[in-house]
């Protein structure tokens, strides 16, 4: 059995964890969304340069980057390579948008 | 096209074949198995050069799929799938262990259901299923108690350990079921849903995806790849009987479909007997046919009183008949090289 006090610190602490997992929930958010900023513009300066806005080859190197970044990390490449298929899915469909 | 590697083959190297096939517009997908690494390439192939992949280093063959399913053909996968279900003490499906799921057909209260999930655990079941929403030919007849049945479900789950797996009928309800249960089904009748086969593939949840009543085993594997195409990996197929002039029985269990999908599909191959034959004396002649097939495991509806259940009561296994259909199932698992959970013969003494 638990004790009541040692319930309560854990309580406590889970409590702070989840208050830290929100900050980083935050900042993640407020980094896609910069990152979709930077996407319409990348797409305005393609356009003034006369390329196309669609460049697979470029993206496929995006995502090889972002695996070996989290391979470094300790994490699971095959997962934020998932992640970034899907982030660079969203940049893209705010280039075009424009 | 699937691009085999040496099992030896470096992060980097991995890295860079993919990021050649990417460069094309395609994406790639990762099989490691003990003996080798299998890099399935999706998408339009009319760019890609055989003999230019082949040449890159860690590359030991480049072989084209001609079947319109990829990431469900059985050559994506260095191994077979191997479906992790519910928490530490949960099931797994498509290893050597042989997964009997077992329950009623509805969730019609909570002591039933509760009584049911412990005589099956204690018989030796490994998951529960129970219906929530029913898709019903009739629209007059009893179509489920939806949300308060996954309740039930998740509170039954939580008492006995089972995990639980219910049907999803309408992409609308795909987020409630998956608040509640471990698996979520697509019965026959849905199983060309498109829609509903999308929103399940973006739930990270497993799918039990079960064969509808007129469907080809093709078919079957195409609505999987619907699934897995959005990125959810986790399918269970299901045979369940087909629909033939034989009116004897309710369905006709289409055995060859067992060792013809394993040969396929690197995905699970479960059966459920009890809609195949629509009557409870059929179900053990089924599921032992079934399990001699190479079946992963069974879905079984079992009912604490089938003459009173208010669906498919003339299929249920009252819960006696269940643990004896366990008991007699042992051989044949043992001859098709498979365990079987044993039961815990105290289990429904134990206090709630």
């Amino acid at each position: 059995m638990t004790e009541p006090a040692e319930a309560t610190s854990a309580e406590h602490n889970l409590k702070r964890l989840r208050e830290e997992i929100e900050r980083v929930d935050r900042a993640i958010v407020e980094l896609v969304a910069e990152r979709v900023r930077l996407g319409r513009e990348i797409g305005a300066a393609k356009r003034a340069a006369g390329l196309p806005t669609l460049d697979p080859a470029r993206e496929a190197a995006v995502v090889r980057r972002a695996g070996a970044l989290a391979r470094e990390a300790g994490l699971v490449d095959e997962e934020m390579r998932t992640l970034f298929w899907h982030l660079i899915g969203i940049s893209r469909r705010a280039q075009v948008e424009e | 096209m699937i691009i085999v590697t040496r099992p030896d083959i470096t992060d980097a190297e991995l890295d860079h074949i993919r990021e050649r096939v990417e460069a094309y517009g395609l994406r790639t997908h990762i099989s490691r198995g003990e003996a080798r690494v299998v890099v399935g390439c999706i998408g339009d192939e009319a760019h890609l050069s055989e003999a230019a992949l082949r040449i890159l280093p860690g590359v030991e063959s480049v072989t084209p799929v001609q079947k319109p399913y990829k990431l469900a053909a059985r050559e994506f996968a260095a191994e077979p799938s191997v479906i992790r279900v519910g928490d530490r003490a949960g099931a797994t499906l498509g290893g050597r262990e042989l997964v009997v799921i077992a329950g009623p057909c509805s969730v019609e209260g909570r002591e039933m259901l509760e009584e049911t999930a412990r005589a099956v655990r204690a018989a030796g079941a490994g998951m529960l299923r129970g219906g929530a929403f029913k898709p019903r030919t009739s629209p007059y007849a009893f179509q489920g108690l939806g949300k308060i049945a996954l309740r039930m479900l998740a509170e039954v789950r939580a008492r006995t350990g089972l995990p639980v797996v219910t049907e999803v009928m309408d992409t609308r309800q795909v987020e409630l079921v998956a608040e509640h249960a471990d698996v979520l089904q697509v019965g026959a009748r849905n199983m060309q849903n498109f829609a509903l086969l999308s929103e399940v593939g973006r739930v990270q949840r497993p799918i039990l995806l079960k064969r509808g009543l007129a469907a080809t085993v093709r078919e079957l594997l195409m609505a999987a790849e619907y699934v897995m195409a959005q990125g959810n990996r986790d399918v269970i197929l299901c045979e369940r009987g087909i629909r033939t002039y034989e009116t004897a029985t309710r369905n006709t269990l289409d055995v060859a479909a067992i060792p013809v999908l394993k040969a396929e599909t690197h995905l699970p191959v479960i059966v459920d007997p009890s809609h195949a034959g629509g009557r409870a004396d059929l179900v053990a002649p089924l599921a032992f046919a079934a399990v001699a097939a190479g079946a992963d495991g069974l879905i079984v509806e079992v009912h604490p009183c089938p003459e009173q259940a208010v669906s498919d009561g003339d299929q249920s296994l009252t819960l006696p008949a269940f643990a004896e259909l366990m008991r007699a199932l042992r051989p044949f698992a043992a001859a098709a090289g498979r365990t079987l959970a044993p039961g815990e013969p105290d289990a429904v003494q134990e206090a709630a």
